[in-house]
């Protein structure tokens, strides 16, 4: 009885020192990939006074401020940055997921002529980087679309993304045949057995592809800044890289300028977490 | 399964993403192949040059200079699977508070290439973090000039690649893990297998599709590399073109230099790249679809 109450014991301390050394293992490395992110909030705090650069470094801030933060507000209209941004991102992913959810359903489902072609062509495109079409995209939008400037000529060139239609098509052909079936057999025409049985049953793909596209759209960085130039028609990542222009020495600004853009988009990530892993891992089982 | 007489409703379920895929992604490919035939200024009209440009291009030492970093970046790719393997079996387990640590190593993964390139910019600048760190141990004495040392540019944004990327790829390898039947590990234990041995020959057998998926994937945002560098090097892509790649040389012959004739034949050399790597990948992929 003693005896193994004792290994017990043992086993249990055991254990706890291998989940203590699990526990430094995961906090060392958590230290390492938030650190970066930290140490500009730290940064974007710091008073006059508080020392920028200093042997050793200066970690908490002896007189902290937001003062860094109303002086990039002053300079820059970083609210209507970030409505901007809302703007992009909900009318890109909200017509993104339809028009891959659309497209998807034929591809998945249905028997017609030209259903390989058509496929092997989107396929086909996912391997072009999109940095490639910038010089005609460019061009289009000046001469053709004249929305040069505008924010729909960051959305419209990104609604339709082959990645998502292959994300939507694996998600249909999950679903048997035999419920399509029963639904047409009733009488239900394709928009309805697309509408009402399709999507309700994929929607975990549907919320996994309009966050992975939420993000995309969120940072994305060189269409936008070849687009737009007025000072309040900027995204935030490219507001930020106009504000870094304008406060090339004032590291305090920039810091509050990041720390300002990042705070949202990780709010964000907190929130749907749960769907984005879901998705993501989902996503390459297919 | 359904009726042989011709149907309407696929096309139209299908029309907007092909019409939209046609005007941003196909037209374009073929009108850059058009361009890199001419010289063009995108403001006067373009002018036919035949294969003028490709020759150029090939007579040009920056172009070689962005084709080899951009090879030399492909590096990140296997020390990317690597780390994001070593990650992932580290956060399989059951541990109180497993998944907030797991949704730290995601931070860098939302938080966008700006602000990420900005905020590393600030730790390697002269007078950033790392300097005063290494100042105060005593390791070095004067503050390093990281990023204006053409030799350390390509390293630190390769390394901020890797840093940004590895949890991300992680929740691929950790499902992939997930997925592998316990009892595989038991048999292996069974046999003698230490930790160690257990994941090379169970662990990583089984993720063999993942890590297909991620050699693809990461291979090709590799050869994509833009914002790390335009923001590390301050949009000059380093001194002495340090820091330039092939997507990096494209934007600034187009952009800002305004050749985009030019520009357009660096995109078709890249595109061919492009095409070659996916190839190689797809033999890849098929390869370990055939051994299951």
């Amino acid at each position: 009885m003693a005896t193994t109450r004792e290994a017990r014991g043992r086993r249990r301390a055991r254990r706890l020192v291998a989940n203590a050394g699990w526990y430094t293992i995961l906090t060392f490395l958590a230290a390492i990939t938030v650190f970066p992110f930290l140490w500009m909030m730290l940064t974007s705090i710091k008073g006059a006074a508080d020392p920028l650069t200093s042997v050793p470094p200066q970690f908490i801030p002896a007189h902290p401020t937001l003062d860094n933060y109303e002086r990039v507000l002053t300079l820059l209209p970083v609210p209507t940055y970030f409505q901007n941004s809302i703007v992009v991102a909900i009318l890109s992913t909200g017509l993104n997921v339809l028009v891959s959810a659309m497209a998807a359903y034929p591809l998945a489902k249905m028997r017609f002529r030209g259903r390989e072609a058509i496929f092997y062509l989107l396929l086909a495109t996912l391997i072009v980087p999109a940095q490639l079409t910038y010089i005609p995209s460019f061009i289009l939008a000046v001469n053709t679309f004249h929305y040069y400037d505008t924010l729909a000529a960051v959305i419209l060139p990104s609604i339709a993304s082959a990645f998502n239609i292959f994300l939507m098509r694996q998600a249909y052909r999950g679903i048997p045949n035999d419920l399509i079936d029963a639904a047409r057999v009733d009488g239900a025409g394709e928009w309805r057995v697309w509408w009402q049985i399709l999507l309700p049953v994929v929607r975990p793909s549907l919320a996994a592809v309009a966050i992975f596209t939420f993000v995309t759209s969120w940072n994305d960085f060189l269409w936008p800044s070849l687009m737009l130039h007025n000072p309040q028609g900027l995204t935030l990542p490219v507001g930020l890289v106009a504000l870094q222009g304008q406060f090339v020495s004032d590291f305090r600004a920039t810091a509050a300028g990041v720390t300002m853009t990042v705070i949202p988009i990780l709010l964000f990530f907190v929130v749907v977490q749960r769907w984005f892993v879901r998705g993501l891992t989902g996503a390459v089982k297919g | 399964m359904t009726t042989r007489r011709f149907r309407l409703i696929p096309y139209v379920f299908l029309l907007p993403a092909v019409a939209l895929i046609g005007v941003f992604v196909v037209y374009p490919i073929l009108a850059v192949v058009y361009y890199s035939l001419t010289d063009y200024d995108i403001v006067r009209p373009p002018v036919w040059v035949g294969l003028d440009n490709f020759a150029r291009v090939f007579a040009d030492k920056t172009f070689w200079l962005a084709l080899t970093h951009s090879i030399v970046y492909l590096l990140v790719t296997p020390i990317l699977i690597v780390l994001s393997i070593g990650l992932a079996i580290v956060v399989n387990r059951k541990l109180r508070g497993i998944q907030i640590y797991r949704a730290l190593y995601f931070v860098p993964a939302v938080s966008g290439s700006i602000a990420i390139g900005l905020s590393w910019r600030w730790l390697f600048d002269r007078n950033g973090f790392i300097n005063g760190v290494l100042q105060s141990w005593g390791v070095i004495h004067d503050p390093i000039q990281w990023l204006s040392t053409p030799a350390l540019v390509l390293p630190i944004a390769m390394l901020l690649t890797i840093w940004a990327g590895v949890g991300f790829y992680s929740v691929i390898f950790l499902a992939g893990l997930q997925n592998i039947p316990e009892e595989l590990y038991d048999a292996a234990r069974i046999d003698g297998c230490t930790d160690l041995q257990k994941h090379w020959h169970v662990s990583l057998p089984g993720l063999r599709p993942q890590i297909a998926f991620v050699a693809v994937i990461s291979s090709l945002a590799a050869l994509k590399v833009f914002d790390e560098i335009y923001i590390l090097t301050g949009k000059t892509g380093g001194i002495l073109d340090s820091g330039v790649t092939m997507v990096f040389y494209l934007w600034k012959q187009a952009f800002v230099l305004q050749h985009a004739g030019y520009a357009a034949a660096i995109a078709i050399i890249l595109l061919a790249i492009t095409l070659v790597f996916s190839i190689v990948n797809v033999r890849l992929l098929d390869r370990g679809d055939g051994d299951q």
